[in-house]
């Protein structure tokens, strides 16, 4: 078929101007036609030139022919199923004839695919180039012979990306036609506006929302460390669908034991209340707790009902308590240490008064308060992280037996430093209470504590490179450093010492002598004895020789850190643990270990295990090592959940120290955490892509229609060809234009005009 | 008659026990505290000899602090000058100016945790030994001034709680004294403490102190004791646990 049309180059009013000047150019030579020849001739001539010029005219609007051909296409049309797990719960509430779920979703959609006298795949099929696809974490092509095998199986709905994936493969397409539940828990959980598709999505619901049952735990915020003492908050929501005027109760346990538990009102449906729980944790370390709601009758879910995490509970402050027997100046540059440091909360007693001593004025005149001792060791102890017993004796105060709880605060991991003076080890009586094993000094009953004597603090070759005694990073530096320290003037000798001493008291020029530093380990907990009680001239003394007080601040600092465990002074420290923490995925364990001297630790045996979920222990077994100190392992989880990491690390059978983190493993995307379907969801990516949201019991031949309408709107199946020729640049117009002219020119030669 | 009570008091026990100062090589006997005395050219920075013994025997008899029983003599350019971190000065006139080194090394001293006891012996404010002292204090610390001590001062609490400033004589019955952070290093007491604590060796007073008589001189010893502790302590009664004792004792 062709049709003609003008281009018209050139303005309507020139085009009627000229036609105007051909028209009375016409009428004048037809006049002068007539004055010379009969009017059947001046008729003539002027008819053959008045086609002439109506020939022209009609070029001049560029007149030309259009041909148009119409060619009908099959479009590629993607139909794309979710086969999420979510997908393999039931389509609906009712339940099949046996009592039993009824049809999943997943199966309701392969029906409408399938089944019937004309299935839907093969009318869609009629028309266009039909692609398949499923699609969970990932997009897959689907034969069609596939789809009555294909099962809810994937372990999230990437939604979002795998519409966008199958707009992109498939070129020029008519459309998309999804079968989903519209769950999505994938990258994009929600539509946005910068959200959008380059093809219209028909979506297909499938799942009701009505009817459906479920309680869940949802949005559980909850910190990943929490500081000793200090109150922490657990946000969530409680989630329920199907179970309004229901009462259910909210479980908050701490591992067996229950911390709180809160009635639960549901008012109505859908319904969805926040909540914050608090706890205050006391003691430091990993703490395990569980959120559960009962299971309700008709939940299609329960897993959901409970949430697990862990907190790991640290100091915010390293808690120090001191005990000095008298005012001193040991105290006074000690305080000054620990009340400078931000990471260290200090209790101090100081007793002014001995028994002995006698006042001149009523107690009620004097600042003293009585010294705590019950509240101190029979409660208080425990919240501590170590105790300074600063020349002091416990003869004049308390019982020994206060010192059995001393011993057990050690043992259980706590720390312990004991300061030289005349009230201390031997000479403080502690020969025979039950610090003596606890200290890191042999006592005999038989030290005692002399003054006068000049004596310098010399490095041991532990003392070189232990993190206490370590002033400076660089060991020559450091040797510098401790030989310009100022000596010391008293000293309490011991037996022996029975840890591993730091620093020995030499006089001038010698390079060993007595224990004057010591540490050691009892239990869980560490121990330390200076003995002396002059170390203040470290400080002031170092002063005056205008040198910096520093190094008595960071022997403090750093012998407070080492006494209380800190994690940068442990041996042994689990220092990452890197993978995607997915269940079936692999991840790698790194553990340092160094020697007591804090050198790196080669040839030790670092064993790690890890505590599952439910508590079961998962041996690792003993971690190679990879380079010098460092050793690795690898551990695939195999399901969700929170997990612990332990490490211990032994060098010849002498254990050097253990460490523990923890880590949660959990597929990305908790596909099974909400099963409600969400028919919002997808009616937004269907007025996003202008297409359109059917719940798949509304599908049928005229919702079909309506598809088909639409998408032939979009993109139409029958395609138009359309070829234009001009028409003024033809052989043949010109030909017949000069056959008129040499007519009309003949014509008047043989009437005589020419 | 003096001779008969002290053989009494011995006799009795009710002596004040006495500690001499350390020997080298001395064992089972504890690191005393010394009372060290700054000796400054011109003026007089002795005006009571007798002063530190009796002061030392209260410390010893009231508190668990052992004391070596004499003062130590100090100048500040003496290179153990930093084994004394609590340094007493005292005087009647003006003395002479110190030396720039003297001052920074004092500067340091009091910087890095020692402790300066003025006392003006003369309590003539403005005059002798105040306008000297305070010259000093001023080269010392150009951008801080010498400030009077709150009631509630550290220093007042930190053995007796101090209703009253005890002396020789009352000139101001408050201290004052300069800070720096929390602490106070410099504390300055108008009132002639060494003429109160100065005793002969046969325990008599050397000095009458006026107008409150004996009740005043145990003042003055109640405080030389406080701000050996405070030196000694710091701000250690202003820590929490302190605050609600201290509170109720006051109250009543």
């Amino acid at each position: 078929m062709k049709d003609l049309f003008f281009v018209g180059a050139l303005p309507w009013w020139f085009i009627l101007l000229i036609a105007l000047g051909a028209l009375a150019l016409l009428i004048h030579q037809f006049l002068a036609f007539r004055q010379r020849l009969s009017p059947r001739q001046s008729w003539l001539l002027i008819s053959l030139r008045g086609f002439v010029y109506a020939l022209m005219l009609f070029f001049l609007l560029s007149p030309g022919l259009v041909e148009k051909r119409v060619t009908r296409l099959r479009r590629p049309l993607t139909v794309i199923l979710d086969s999420s797990q979510s997908m393999g719960f039931p389509a609906s509430s009712n339940q099949s004839r046996d009592g039993r779920p009824g049809q999943s979703r997943l199966d309701l959609a392969k029906e409408k695919l399938l089944e019937g006298k004309e299935p839907l795949m093969q009318k869609l099929a009629q028309n266009y180039d039909l692609r398949l696809y499923q699609f969970n974490t990932r997009l897959e092509a689907l034969g069609p012979a596939s789809l009555r095998q294909l099962a809810a199986q994937g372990k999230g709905t990437r939604l979002i990306e795998a519409l966008k994936e199958a707009g992109r493969d498939g070129g020029a397409q008519a459309g998309i036609i999804l079968f989903s539940d519209g769950i999505a828990n994938g990258e994009n959980r929600s539509m946005n506006e910068s959200i959008s598709f380059p093809v219209p999505i028909f979506a297909v619901g499938v799942g009701e929302t009505q009817g459906y049952t479920d309680l869940r735990i949802a949005d559980l915020s909850a910190p990943e460390f929490a500081f000793r003492g200090r109150e922490l908050k657990i946000d969530l929501t409680v989630q329920a669908y199907g179970l309004a005027g229901k009462t259910v109760p909210l479980h908050f346990n701490r591992g067996r034991n229950l911390v709180s538990s809160r009635n639960l009102t549901i008012d109505r449906d859908p319904f969805e209340q926040r909540l914050t729980l608090s706890y205050t944790p006391k003691e430091i370390g990993p703490h395990s707790f569980t959120l559960s709601i009962p299971a309700q009758a008709g939940e299609l879910i329960t897993q959901n009902n409970q949430r697990e995490f862990k907190v790991e509970v640290q100091r915010d402050k390293i808690r120090v308590l001191t005990l000095s027997g008298s005012p001193s100046w040991n105290y006074r540059f000690l305080r000054m240490a620990l009340k400078q440091d931000p990471l260290i909360d200090l209790v101090s007693f100081v007793f002014l008064r001995t028994p002995t001593d006698s006042v001149d004025v009523p107690d009620s005149q004097l600042s003293l308060i009585p010294f705590p001792i019950d509240e101190i060791f029979l409660e208080e102890l425990k919240n501590f992280d170590l105790i300074f017993f600063d020349d002091f004796s416990y003869r004049s105060y308390f019982n020994v037996l206060y010192l059995e709880k001393v011993r057990d605060f050690v043992r259980a991991g706590g720390g312990l430093a004991m300061l030289g003076g005349i009230r201390s080890f031997d000479s403080g009586g502690y020969a025979e209470t039950p610090l003596r094993e606890v200290l890191p000094v042999e006592l005999d009953g038989k030290g005692n504590f002399s003054t006068g004597s000049a004596l310098r603090g010399v490095l041991t070759a532990s003392g070189k490179t232990h993190p206490i005694t370590r002033l400076v990073p660089d060991l020559r530096a450091n040797e510098e450093a401790w030989k310009k320290i100022p000596p010391l003037t008293s000293l309490n000798r011991v037996l022996r010492t029975k840890g591993e001493a730091l620093l020995q008291a030499a006089p001038d020029g010698a390079s060993a002598g007595p224990p004057l530093l010591t540490v050691g380990k009892f239990g869980k907990g560490r121990t330390l004895a200076l003995l002396s009680d002059d170390f203040w001239r470290w400080n002031f003394v170092a002063v005056g020789e205008k040198e910096s007080p520093q190094n008595h601040l960071k022997l403090i600092r750093q012998a407070v850190r080492w006494l209380a465990q800190e994690p940068s002074f442990e041996q042994v420290q689990i220092t990452s643990i890197t993978g995607s923490k997915t269940p079936g995925e692999k991840m790698d364990f790194k553990v340092r270990v160094v020697k007591d001297d804090f050198t790196p630790a080669s040839h030790a045996t670092v064993r790690l295990r890890v505590i599952g979920p439910e508590g079961e222990q998962i041996p690792i077994g003993d971690a190679p090592e990879t380079e010098e100190g460092q050793y690795s392992a690898e551990f695939t989880p195999t399901r969700e959940g929170p997990y612990r990491l332990e490490a211990e690390a032994h060098l010849a059978d002498k254990l050097l120290g253990r460490d523990r983190k923890n880590f949660t493993a959990a597929f990305p995307f908790g596909e099974l955490e909400d099963g409600r379907a969400r028919p919002d969801f997808l009616q937004r990516i269907a007025d996003a892509s202008h297409g359109e949201f059917i719940p798949i019991s509304e599908w049928n031949e005229k919702s079909l229609e309506r598809v088909t309408e639409k998408l032939e709107r979009f993109a139409p199946s029958q395609v138009e060809e359309r070829r234009q020729i001009p028409l003024w640049n033809s052989l043949w117009i010109f030909t017949l234009l000069l056959l008129l002219l040499g007519s009309e020119w003949w014509m008047r030669r043989k009437w005589g005009l020419v | 008659m003096r001779f008969l009570s002290y053989g009494l008091l011995v006799a009795a026990g009710l002596l004040p026990k006495r500690v001499e100062a350390s020997h080298p090589g001395e064992k089972d006997r504890p690191t005393p505290f010394v009372f060290a005395q700054i000796k400054y050219r011109g003026g007089d920075w002795n005006p009571h000899p007798l002063a530190v013994i009796p002061l030392m025997e209260e410390l010893m008899q009231r508190t668990s602090v052992e004391s070596a029983a004499s003062r130590h003599e100090v100048n500040l350019m003496d290179l153990d000058l930093f084994s004394y971190p609590f340094l007493y000065m005292a005087g009647k006139y003006d003395f002479d100016p110190f030396t720039q080194e003297e001052i920074e090394i004092l500067r340091r001293f009091l910087s890095y945790g020692g402790f300066l006891l003025a006392d003006d012996a003369l309590g003539q404010p403005g005059y002798g030994f105040d306008r000297s002292l305070s010259r000093e204090l001023k080269r010392l610390f150009p951008e801080k001034e010498l400030r009077r001590l709150p009631t509630g001062h550290a220093a007042l609490r930190s053995y007796y709680l101090l209703r009253r400033i005890g002396g020789m004589r009352i000139v101001h019955p408050y201290l004052e004294g300069i800070s720096v952070g929390s602490a106070t290093p410099v504390i300055y007491c108008h009132n002639d403490l060494g003429g109160a604590w100065e005793r002969d060796q046969l325990g008599n007073w050397l000095n009458p102190c006026t107008p409150g008589g004996e009740e005043q001189r145990r003042d003055a010893f109640h405080l030389g004791i406080n701000l050996i502790l405070y030196a000694m302590t710091e701000n250690y009664k202003e820590d929490l646990i302190h605050v609600p004792f201290i509170r109720r004792r006051l109250s009543r």
